[in-house]
């Protein structure tokens, strides 16, 4: 193999077109990549003839319901306390 | 409460334990619902406690002692921490991949992977209490929930995802029966999670949960689109495997289509 970097022709897959480039040193494959083009997620999706997926807007509850525990940003041992968690783990004894 | 006689059950008549300790910085909640026999119960809390203990030796940013603070001082090398130690170093440079770099380990200039290290401690455990025939349990450790089985037969664990704004309510409600939910935000400590590519706290989401298999990668995804900001939401919605709900401080609420609601 001739020393140098060579970049493949470009193919099409589900994610867009994708070019292959290799680096090879002392007659060696030293280094493959491959390189998705665009770079550009939403057009590569275009591209693929797929909708980007999104997350759906909803109403924000505040809600008393029947739970067995609470998933929360990470409290302080004030902040938990004061939580609906403690009060669960105190109805619990 | 009193341990009953050989196997016999204690003062608490019904079937299951729960315990709750301080563990890592924070108070741990578990819930085996499994009728075993008394000593069986408490032997399986001793264990989840006691490897939750093991890992704040090893991980502690607070301990001057823990594997991480020395590693991080250079006073050991990466290849002379325990196996557990190189594995979340190992993953937490995966997560760094896979979120463009918005989950560091590096992000407030000193090495701390708290943000995977309580996920995957308490998947961990609740791997092993699975392993040993303790399949029901609810393990939550400071809003980071594993659930597994039922809480008693024939319904699914339910979670709660807190509002952002009041304490005392909540804002989803999930159900499952082998599932990790992860929430991070700013609403309890302040904004704690630095955009490591800003290099200051994000503050755009107020609230971010995470569902999916793994409560380690739950974690992680979650304090990645905490810094990612605005750009977090349309991220979540690329994970595969990971369902998620995200409010932001404008009071805008966001979910997946999958997200396990009741």
């Amino acid at each position: 193999l001739r020393p140098g970097t060579f970049t493949g022709t470009v193919a099409p897959t589900d994610y867009g077109p994708v070019q292959v480039r290799i680096v090879v040193t002392g007659g060696r494959m030293a280094d493959v990549t491959a390189v998705q083009l665009p770079t550009d997620e939403a057009r590569s999706r275009q591209i693929s003839g797929r909708a980007a997926p999104i997350l759906r807007q909803e109403a924000l509850n505040a809600q008393n319901a029947n739970i067995d525990t609470v998933s929360g940003a990470s409290y302080t041992s004030q902040g938990y306390r004061a939580s609906l968690q403690a009060a669960l783990d105190a109805a619990r004894r | 409460m009193l341990p009953g006689a050989d196997g016999l059950p204690g003062p608490q008549q019904l079937a299951g334990l729960h315990q709750v300790e301080q563990v890592m910085g924070m108070p741990v909640s578990l819930v085996i619902a499994d009728d075993l026999p008394y000593r069986a119960l408490t032997a399986l809390a001793d264990g989840v406690f006691g490897w939750l203990r093991l890992v704040d030796e090893l991980f502690s940013t607070y301990r001057a002692d823990s594997e991480i603070s020395r590693l991080d001082r250079g006073a050991i090398r990466l290849r002379d921490c325990t196996p557990e130690v190189r594995a979340v170093i190992d993953r937490c440079a995966h997560f760094w991949g896979v979120t463009d770099g918005y989950f560091d380990v590096y992000a407030t200039g000193r090495l701390d992977p708290s943000g995977y290290v309580k996920g995957w401690a308490v998947q961990v455990a609740s791997d092993a209490l699975k392993a040993t025939g303790a399949p029901n349990h609810c393990i939550n450790a400071g809003g980071d929930v594993r659930v597994s089985g039922h809480p008693v037969p024939g319904r699914p664990w339910r979670i709660g995802i807190r509002h952002p704004w009041h304490p005392a309510k909540v804002c989803w409600v999930l159900t499952g029966t082998d599932i990790a939910v992860a929430t991070s935000g700013t609403y309890e400590r302040g904004p704690h999670v630095i955009d490591p590519h800003r290099g200051r706290p994000a503050t755009y989401l107020r609230s971010v949960t995470v569902v999916g298999a793994d409560l380690g990668a739950a974690d992680a995804y979650a304090t990645a689109a905490v810094a990612m900001g605005a750009a977090g939401p349309s991220w979540l919605a690329s994970l595969d495997g990971y369902e998620s709900a995200v409010v932001g401080e404008d009071r805008q609420a966001f979910r997946s289509a999958g997200l396990p609601v009741q």
